[in-house]
Order: C-alpha cells, then sequence, then structure tokens
C-alpha cells in the first residue's frame, strides 16, 4: 500500500485554500464591508500561512504573513478594506500559487514589488476610527487536547508551526505531555510519543483552531472543548488574575457557565463553528487518477458482462441466464454509481472567469458584470478539465469585442456596464453552457468579407446565420480591427472548435446586431460510459447514443422505395430528413426487408437514420479512435463488443448536421 | 568522525539534531550510556535541531535513570534547543528535575 506524498497532498491543498481565497477576494470586492468575506480571506490566508510554515515552504510562509497582517488589520476595523487592497491581495495570491508549485525558484523580486504594493494599499486606506472597546469579539476558552500520528515526523510534518499557529490564535498555554515517551533502548526515534494539552483563551471560532490541523486531521486524535466564553470587556484586571486553569467546569459543548472572580455567571457563547467542519469527516478525499482506474475497471467489467450475457443468450442454461442477468443488473448499478463518483459541479469551472472578469474588467477599462446561472450542474469530471481553456477564450472574446466601452454603451442607450452570463444546464444526456452578452453583437457583413476575402466562401454562397457565425471558429478567422493582448489575432475561437468536436460536442451561435451574442457549447455529459442502441447496417454493427434517440420506426420497401430521392419521412405531420447509413458506409449490401428509422436529435434539430436492424440497448465503453482516423467525422469513438468484435459510435452532431444539410440542398433544389 | 566525538570529559553531538539525523544519534547515545557511568553531553550552539531531539534526550534520561547512571548537558540549553523546548511547551510544564536537567536551575543534575 503506498502512501500519498506529503508535500503533494499541501499542494492539492494549497490549491484549494488559494480558490477560496480569491473566491472571498473576488466577494469582498463586490460588498467591501461584507464582514464575512474579510474574515473567511483572512482565515484562508491564514491556514495557508501556517500550513506552508509546517510543510517547509518557509518562503510562501513569509510571503502570506504580510497579506495575512494586512487582512487582520482590516478585521480589526484598523483599515477599511478597498479595491485597492482587495486587488493588491489578489495578484500577491497568485504568487503565492508560485511560490507553491516552484519554492525553489528566484522569487524574491516579485515578492518585494508585490508587498510594495500591498503596503502602498494599506496605507492609501483610511483609517474608520478608533475603535470601540465594545466591538471587540466574545473570547472563549478552549482546552484542546491532540496528538499527532505516530508517524507524523517521518512525513514530514513539524508540530512546532502548529503550536506557533495556535499561539496566534490568541492568549496559549501549551504543555507537552512527555508520559508516553519510552526508555532510549525502545524508542523509534523518528516516532512521535508527545502528546499537547493547550488552553486558549480566543475570538476565533472552533473552526479556526481546526484549520490549524487541517493538513493532519484525518490521522491525528484532536479533541476541542470550549469551556467559557467572555467579552473583551468583561476581561477586567481581576479577570486577567484568574487562571486559566482555574475555569471550571469543563464542558464538552458551550453551556452556561460560572467563571472565578467574575462577578456574574457568563453564559458561554456557543463556539462558532459551521457546517463544513462538522461534514468533514463525512468526506474522503480520493485522488482522481484513482477514479480514472476505477472507472477503467468499471468499462472492463461492462465489456466482460456484455460477453456473459451474449454466451447466457446462446446457451439453454437458465442458471446460467439468471446469473448473467444479475451480473447485468449489478454492472449496470455500478457504472452508474460511478458515474455519479466522476460528475462535479460546474461551480468549479465558472469560478475562476470571476477572477478572469475581474482582470479583463481593469485590462480594458470596461465595466463588467459577470453573472452565473445553473452553477450545480454536474459534468464528468474530464469534460470540465477540458471546458476551461475554450471558455477562457469565449469569455475574453466577448469582453473584449463583445461588449463596448461604458461610453459606447451610453451612447447605445444601454448600462455602463457589460454583462456577460455564464450558464449550464442538462438537456438530453448533454451539458449545454452558454456564455451570453449584452455587447454589440456579431458583425454579420464583417465575417462574410472576411470569409470571402480569405476564400472561405464564395462571394455568391447563400449562408445561413448559423452558418457564417460557425466561420469564426475557423483557423486564423478574425474580424477584429485591432489586435489586443486579450484577443483579435484569430487563434482562440479555432481552439475552441477544436477542443469542443474532441469533447464530441456542438457549438451553436446567435447573434442580434446591438444586443449581444450567445454561443452554447452542447457537451455529452460523460466521456467514459454511455448508454448506447447497437444498430446493424450491412455486417458492421454501430452505437447510437441513446440519450440523442427519440424513436424507432420501420421503414416498408414500398415507402423506401417511395422516398427515394427525396429521403423525408412523414413524422406526426413533419417532415423528418432521413440518412440512409447503408448509402453512407457503402456497405455494398442488399437492405433488409424492413428496413428501421432510428429518429435522432440535437436540440430542436432531427434526422432518421436508416439501419438493417435494431439489435437492442448496448453499455458502450468508449474508446478513442486512433489518431489514423481522427479526421474521420462520422464516429465519436468506437467500443468492443461481447463477441470481441468492435463496433463503431455514430457522432450524432456530425450525422443531424448532415441529414439537415442534405434537407436544405433538396429543398434548395425545389 | 562518529557521531557523538570525545571532547575533554563530554560528548559533543552532531550538528545536525533533527529527525533525518536522529536515528545515529540514538544509537550512539545507547552506546555512550552503556559504557559509561555518567555521561555529559555537549550540544553546538548553532546546531540544526527539532523536536525529535528533545524527544531523544527525554528518552535517554529514562533509560540512564533506569540503569543507574546519570545524564546531564555541558551547559544550560540555549539557541535553538531553548528555542525548541519553548514552542513545543517543554518549559510549561517542567518539574524541578526537568528544569535542573535542561536548564541547570538549582544545580547541575
Amino acid at each position: 500500500m503506498s502512501f500519498p506524498d506529503p508535500i503533494a497532498v499541501f499542494r492539492t491543498e494549497a490549491a484549494e485554500l488559494l480558490e477560496q481565497i480569491e473566491a472571498g477576494l473576488l466577494d469582498l470586492n463586490v460588498n467591501l464591508g461584507d464582514k464575512d468575506q474579510i474574515d473567511a480571506v483572512f482565515r484562508g490566508l491564514h491556514t495557508l500561512k501556517g500550513s506552508g510554515a509546517m510543510f517547509g515552504f518557509e518562503a510562501l510562509a513569509a510571503f502570506t504573513h504580510h497579506c495575512e497582517t494586512a487582512f487582520d488589520r482590516v478585521r480589526k476595523g484598523e483599515v477599511p478594506a478597498t479595491q485597492a487592497l482587495v486587488t493588491a491581495v489578489l495578484e500577491a495570491k497568485d504568487h503565492m500559487r508560485a511560490l507553491v508549485e516552484t519554492p525553489a525558484g528566484d522569487h524574491e523580486a516579485t515578492s518585494e514589488a508585490l508587498l510594495a504594493n500591498l503596503r502602498a494599499a494599506v496605507d492609501g486606506a483610511k483609517s474608520p476610527g478608533v475603535h470601540q472597546a465594545a466591538d471587540v469579539p466574545a473570547q472563549t476558552l478552549f482546552k484542546i487536547r491532540f496528538s499527532l500520528p505516530q508517524n507524523a515526523m517521518a512525513n514530514g510534518t513539524n508540530p512546532l508551526p502548529l503550536l506557533d499557529e495556535l499561539r496566534e490564535l490568541g492568549e496559549c498555554t501549551i504543555v507537552a505531555d512527555r508520559s508516553a515517551i519510552p526508555s532510549l533502548d525502545l524508542l523509534s526515534p523518528t516516532d512521535l510519543h508527545i502528546s499537547w494539552n493547550v488552553e486558549l483563551l480566543t475570538s476565533q471560532p472552533r473552526s479556526a483552531i481546526e484549520d490549524v490541523f487541517i493538513f493532519v486531521m484525518d490521522d491525528m486524535q484532536l479533541e476541542i472543548t470550549a469551556v467559557q466564553a467572555a467579552t473583551a470587556a468583561a476581561k477586567s484586571p481581576e479577570r486577567q488574575e484568574t487562571p486559566i486553569q482555574a475555569a471550571e467546569p469543563v464542558a464538552a459543548e458551550p453551556v452556561a457557565v460560572s467563571a472565578p472572580r467574575v462577578p456574574a455567571p457568563v453564559t458561554a457563547a456557543p463556539a462558532p463553528t459551521d457546517a463544513k467542519a462538522s461534514k468533514a469527516s463525512e468526506n474522503v478525499r480520493v485522488p482522481a487518477e484513482k477514479l480514472d482506474e476505477l472507472m477503467d475497471r468499471v468499462g472492463e467489467l461492462v465489456i466482460a458482462q456484455s460477453r456473459l450475457s451474449q454466451l447466457a443468450g446462446g446457451s439453454g442454461d437458465l442458471q446460467l441466464r439468471a446469473v448473467s442477468e444479475d451480473v447485468e443488473r449489478l454492472s449496470g448499478e455500478l457504472r452508474d454509481t460511478m458515474m455519479v463518483l466522476r460528475m462535479v459541479p460546474v461551480t468549479q469551472l465558472f469560478g475562476r472567469f470571476r477572477r478572469l472578469v475581474h482582470d479583463l474588467s481593469h485590462e480594458t477599462g470596461k465595466v463588467i458584470e459577470l453573472v452565473t446561472e445553473g452553477e450545480s450542474t454536474e459534468v464528468d469530471k474530464s469534460v470540465i478539465e477540458r471546458l476551461a481553456d475554450p471558455l477562457v477564450h469565449l469569455v475574453r472574446n466577448s469582453c473584449d469585442h463583445g461588449l463596448e466601452t461604458p461610453d459606447e454603451r451610453r451612447a447605445a442607450g444601454k448600462p455602463p456596464a457589460g454583462r456577460i452570463m455564464l450558464s449550464a444546464r442538462q438537456q438530453a444526456g448533454e451539458v449545454i453552457i452558454t456564455i451570453k452578452d449584452d455587447g454589440r453583437g456579431i458583425n454579420r457583413e464583417r465575417v462574410r468579407a472576411k470569409a470571402e476575402a480569405s476564400g472561405l466562401v464564395q462571394p455568391n454562397a447563400t449562408l445561413s446565420d448559423q452558418e457564417l457565425y460557425q466561420l469564426i471558429f475557423q483557423p486564423g478567422f478574425s474580424t477584429a480591427q485591432q489586435v489586443t493582448n486579450l484577443s483579435g489575432r484569430g487563434v482562440g475561437m479555432d481552439v475552441v472548435k477544436r477542443t469542443i468536436d474532441a469533447l464530441r460536442g456542438t457549438i451553436n451561435v446567435i447573434s442580434h446586431p446591438g444586443e449581444g451574442s450567445e454561443i452554447s457549447l452542447a457537451i455529452p455529459l460523460t466521456l467514459a460510459i454511455i448508454d448506447g442502441l447497437l444498430v446493424r447496417v450491412g455486417a458492421g454493427r454501430y452505437v447510437i447514443p441513446l440519450s440523442a434517440v427519440e424513436e424507432c420506426l420501420e421503414l416498408s420497401i414500398e415507402e423506401d422505395m417511395r422516398s427515394r430521392g427525396r429521403s423525408f419521412i412523414s413524422l406526426r405531420d413533419s417532415l423528418v430528413p432521413f440518412l440512409r447509413l447503408r448509402d453512407l458506409f457503402r456497405t455494398g449490401t442488399k437492405p433488409d426487408p424492413f428496413q428501421k428509422v432510428v429518429v435522432i436529435s440535437t436540440g430542436s434539430e432531427r434526422v432518421g437514420l436508416v439501419v438493417d436492424q435494431i439489435i437492442g440497448d448496448h453499455q458502450t465503453v468508449i474508446k478513442a479512435m486512433s489518431k489514423l482516423h481522427h479526421d474521420v467525422a462520422t464516429f465519436s469513438g468506437a467500443t468492443i463488443l461481447g463477441d470481441g468484435d468492435v463496433a463503431l459510435i455514430l457522432d450524432v452532431g456530425h450525422l443531424v448536421a448532415e441529414g439537415q444539410q442534405q434537407e436544405a440542398h433538396l429543398r434548395a433544389a425545389g | 568522525m562518529s557521531v557523538a566525538d570525545f571532547k575533554e570529559d563530554c560528548f559533543q553531538l552532531p550538528q545536525n539534531l533533527t529527525v533525518r539525523a536522529i536515528g545515529t544519534v540514538r544509537q550512539e547515545m545507547l552506546q555512550l550510556i552503556d559504557n559509561n557511568k555518567s555521561t555529559t553531553i555537549a550540544i553546538a550552539s548553532d546546531c540544526q535541531v527539532d523536536i525529535s531531539f528533545v524527544q531523544l534526550m527525554e528518552a535517554a534520561r529514562i533509560y540512564a535513570g533506569s540503569a543507574g547512571k546519570n545524564i546531564a548537558l555541558a551547559e544550560p540549553a540555549n539557541g535553538p534547543v531553548l528555542d525548541v523546548l519553548k514552542r513545543s511547551g517543554f518549559l510549561e510544564g517542567m518539574s524541578s528535575d526537568d528544569a535542573k536537567f535542561w536548564l541547570h536551575q538549582g544545580g547541575i543534575q
């Protein structure tokens, strides 16, 4: 059994802390008086500093200390939170990331420059005035007993920074308990046999104490007992003379207690705690690669189960069939559970754009408001990872080219602040991510002129809006009159197209001049296993993603003959174009007497696929196509069937587009 | 050079007294106590030290005591060793014996 590298674990945790700090700063930027956010940012910085020191990231700890101090002053009301301070700490946060990733790098000059910015931001903030003693929050006396895992020192954990951190939370008495130290001849010197008893009088919540131990929490023993509460105002000289040890009784949770020498009984304030801390023990952190590994195993199991089903189906053994059905049900459930484990909310993805828009707003001088919707929509983690880059390009493009300057917007009768909306929703096995802005919209004429000039379209060609807008995703295509450091080189949008294609997704563009544009990315929810409909065309078998299948119909020979040259079927009063896959794949075989039409759709577009036989549903473990077949647009992947044969998976988006194109040509031909 | 060099009538410990080197220090310390009725330990004022060394010394005191032998520091703890004692909470709950051993308070043990 292998144990995770503690430094790698720290880096993962630090990355999460940095994200939390950034989110807190961006929220604070919107509401500079938000005390909760000020506390959250302070705690994040404090934890990062302490844990950085504990794991030997001294430069990180030293640098973060300055930011923490600045926020401590904000927290205490000595300086107000200002946008300049938030911006300075945001920049410092980026540097902290560098200090985490490359601690041995030469960061001194950057550190100094950023700290000078920070000092200027703090000095530039006006003091809100002298503090009222009454503002000082209530203090709680905590008794803490903890022991670290025996192998803590061997794993690189140094207990001293933890103790230093506890001291920073308030008045602290720390006593080492040496009773478990064995005699030298019995001592394993790298094991830790010391535990600690701590009494801490602090205005910080219980969670702040737990945060000190955040990186060792899983394996250690920690008891925190809130003994009594007292406000700072009540902490009179008499109270200070009272030895902390004298407080009694010891209670597991805050209760009304009488403190010696305090004139009146003091009711213990509830020890501040948060739901996150109490839920911590219910969650398990699992490395992403372990999930991928498990997914592969489930995939192999699904293939083996498929084979078993086939063998059982061909055998007359009823017991074997019963077992096979059980295995099929169980592997299906296992697959569904696995899928849920891999799903993560898009909030992780959207979160990073708040910072991007904040920075772009500064760079362009535009006032930009980012609105997000559907953040709880869940998508396979690998999809989320791959969507990040395309979305960065699209958001940058909207900020730079889509939105107008405040003056231009006022002149156009719009509010000075531009708005970008990022939204996500699930629809029929796909997640739809939309980037919508209320800017000037795509200039249709300019796109057309550029496309004609580049030879992408013939001067007389008739193009629908959708076809025309799709040209902006061509490599090197840009209508920007100015190339900025944000966009305009025509490089980003083709990256968007390529990435979305690789994800088996589609892009839809809507634009209204003067009102803005909307780009929707439709991506499959998962890239690993899908429910498929197994069909036969000629001698080959193919999988159609079940999420795209609307219905199946029979296509009689008569109807087939009747529709020759037209390739339309009438479906509840609407004409649906269809593609004969036998022709498309050039199978060279005769059609079955009773062909079937599988009607598939993407959004509102529908197309029928004529196949020879519908075999049935099939759990499809998606395998990527080889590089040799990368350009074959009709198929999005392959799968291994129960008998070991390979079936190709049809690319629904591509086939629907082809069917619609065929319809357009036939309509144009009259 | 062995981990503990004999220097006059006390043993000079190496510079590195952290968890990385503590296994070797333990071996040498065991030998010293086994081979001597009384052991005096000298610690360099600029040594690298962490909590593992303080724990080792406490274990050595127990071992020496059970064998009826004596162990002492050549000088009261100072510099980095004193710093570790302070930060780790050893000074807070010190008995008079502990104070004698680590700080030479009330006469050398």
